[in-house]
């Protein structure tokens, strides 16, 4: 049956309606799913460095600590200033080496490149070693991500 | 060209490699009876969409289970604590596998009574049977994998279980473990069994079973007027597919709101060395069988209890299978005492099950137990339970006009014209 200004007929109508819902049903399903596939990130909100551990670093050593999931360097810079690097190449999340006699870090992956305080000189990398905050308090070293406070 | 052009053009280039008109041709043809046993044919596509459900729910809790000794509980717990939405997808996992296993046994009891086992079916009969074990095999491993005092203590006592069977049984009970006791070792094995072998034996028996039934189409009830029946029956798509689509909407729906407010629980890993928990039981549909084992005596004449219980459960197991080679009456006659078997049976399940939840159980107080994590998670689920069931609704209207219509189709005779 067809009205007779009508563009499309009662039974097409009927089928795009029961489509529709049925569509929209499969989403309202598909979204819990996704939920379940991408959990959240679960980066640390910081993680703790015990002094006696990592208190005795000499001017220009490096040593490492798990950021979560990812590596994580420590390093006491020549002035005595203690910085902290997530130690993974930002060009293609590599995790990077530090190589003390030339003073830089190295991607092996790509041959990425960058100095002693993280930032990209050489190579694909486009962007500097991300920055991790650190503070001593009490006992610890408290690394946090930037910009945490 | 426009839209819909090229939408017939492209459905023309793939049926004319696939043949999915020659398929949508035979379902059109296929004629499902409509008579007073016709509701008993809704349970075999809804099994169906339970296994489908366990497919996919079991995927993605596969995507975080870790099936060892120090982690397989751990990352259960992790499942329902820290992963998005996680206690709903085990819960859902858990219920369909209980709704599924509940309507196959619908099924099968359905088919028993109205023997529609009997020539040429057989085979259908038989490989529903391999089904079946298939079915209730996946139900065992899938108890294991949790890893607490229950699944541990369920497990150590399935597991013994063929070692009553007369020389093949210590092999059996080993062969099951991966060694002499349950440890690690039998939990990589269930969970190798519950994930790749069963998946793999199940779909080759189903395949066999779905093929059968469409080759030798629906059993008509004894006695019946061919004629008649042919007359009144309904082609299988699109009538028949819109009738059962109703159901599995409202199936879906129950499913995921028994998933929501009931959601199975998580015991303390198992200790190898602890004792068995009080008042331990199996899963429902093995609770008859449990307690069938449980009131056996320790000897009759000189073989022990176990051994007669386990060989008396094989002996009706393999007349189960071959019962349509027992019962190869004509299929106009009755076969009453079949039928009355099948309700002794069902008296008997029920009664030993009944028996057995007696003894209550005591789960250990501190399980962990699957919760929204916060006000906006468990706002958000009412929303989506709400939301399901308004589609439902709509659906069912929806539906219900298709059936209308389509009904109307076949009474004018529009199928009828390019009938066979």
């Amino acid at each position: 049956m067809k009205l007779k200004h009508s563009l499309f007929t009662r039974r097409q109508f009927l089928n795009g309606l029961l489509g529709g819902w049925l569509g929209g049903l499969a989403a309202l399903f598909f979204y819990p799913v996704l939920r379940f596939v991408f959990p959240p990130e679960r980066e640390p909100e910081q993680v703790l460095l015990p002094l006696t551990d990592y208190g005795s670093l000499e001017p220009g050593a490096i040593k490492n600590f798990a950021w979560g999931s990812k590596p994580g360097m420590l390093k006491k810079t020549a002035g005595g200033e203690l910085i902290a690097f997530v130690s993974v190449c930002t060009h293609l999340d590599c995790n990077v080496a530090y190589l003390p006699e030339q003073k830089k870090f190295f991607c092996a992956c790509h041959d990425g490149w960058y100095d002693e305080n993280g930032v990209n000189i050489g190579g694909p990398p486009p962007k500097p070693l991300r920055r991790l905050v650190v503070t001593p308090e009490g006992e610890n070293l408290v690394v946090r991500p930037e910009g945490a406070a | 060209m426009n839209i819909r052009g090229a939408a017939r053009e492209t459905w023309a280039w793939l049926d004319s490699r696939l043949g999915i008109q020659a398929v949508m041709d035979f379902l059109k043809h296929k004629p499902i009876p409509r008579n007073r046993h016709t509701p008993w044919m809704y349970t075999g596509s809804l099994i169906l969409i339970f296994f489908g459900i366990q497919v996919l729910t079991g995927i993605m809790l596969a995507f975080y289970y870790r099936p060892t000794l120090e982690e397989a509980n751990k990352s259960v717990g992790e499942i329902m604590t820290k992963v998005p939405l996680g206690w709903i997808i085990r819960s859902v996992h858990s219920w369909s596998a209980t709704f599924m296993i509940a309507i196959v046994f619908v099924h099968l009891l359905a088919i028993w009574v109205l023997k529609s086992y009997r020539k040429p079916r057989e085979m259908t009969w038989m490989s529903g049977a391999l089904l079946l074990v298939f079915t209730l095999a996946f139900g065992f491993t899938g108890y294991l994998l949790p890893w607490d005092a229950l699944s541990l203590a369920a497990t150590k006592v399935g597991t013994d279980i063929p070692r009553s069977i007369p020389l093949i049984g210590a092999w059996g009970t080993k062969f099951l473990r991966g060694g002499e006791d349950v440890s690690g070792d039998t939990l990589s094995r269930f969970f190798s069994f519950h994930v790749s072998v069963l998946p793999l034996c199940l779909l080759a028996a189903l395949a066999l079973h779905v093929y059968l039934i469409q080759k030798l189409g629906m059993s008509l009830p004894v006695g019946a007027d061919e004629e008649a029946e042919a007359r009144r029956s309904l082609p299988f798509w699109p009538n028949f597919v819109y009738r059962e689509a109703v159901l599995w909407l409202v199936f879906i729906g129950i499913l995921v709101t028994i998933a929501v407010f009931l959601p199975p629980t998580l015991g303390k890993a198992a200790d190898l060395m602890a004792p068995a928990p009080e008042g331990i039981k199996p899963e429902w549909y093995f609770l008859f069988l449990f307690q069938t084992l449980k009131i056996f005596p320790a000897k009759i004449l000189f073989l022990t209890g176990d051994t007669v219980a386990v060989l008396l459960i094989l002996l009706a197991a393999v007349l189960f299978f071959f019962l349509p080679l027992i019962d190869n009456k004509p299929a106009g006659r009755k076969g009453k005492i079949i039928t009355v078997l099948a309700f002794l049976l069902i008296v008997y399940a029920v009664a030993m099950s009944v028996w057995s939840l007696q003894t209550p159980s005591k789960p250990e107080a501190d399980r962990i137990i699957g919760a929204p994590q916060n006000i906006k998670e468990s706002t958000g689920i009412y929303v989506f339970l709400a939301g399901i069931w308004l589609s439902v609704g709509v659906l069912i209207y929806l539906l219900r006009l298709k059936i209308k219509e389509t009904d109307r189709l076949l009474e004018a005779g529009y199928f009828s014209s390019d009938k066979k």
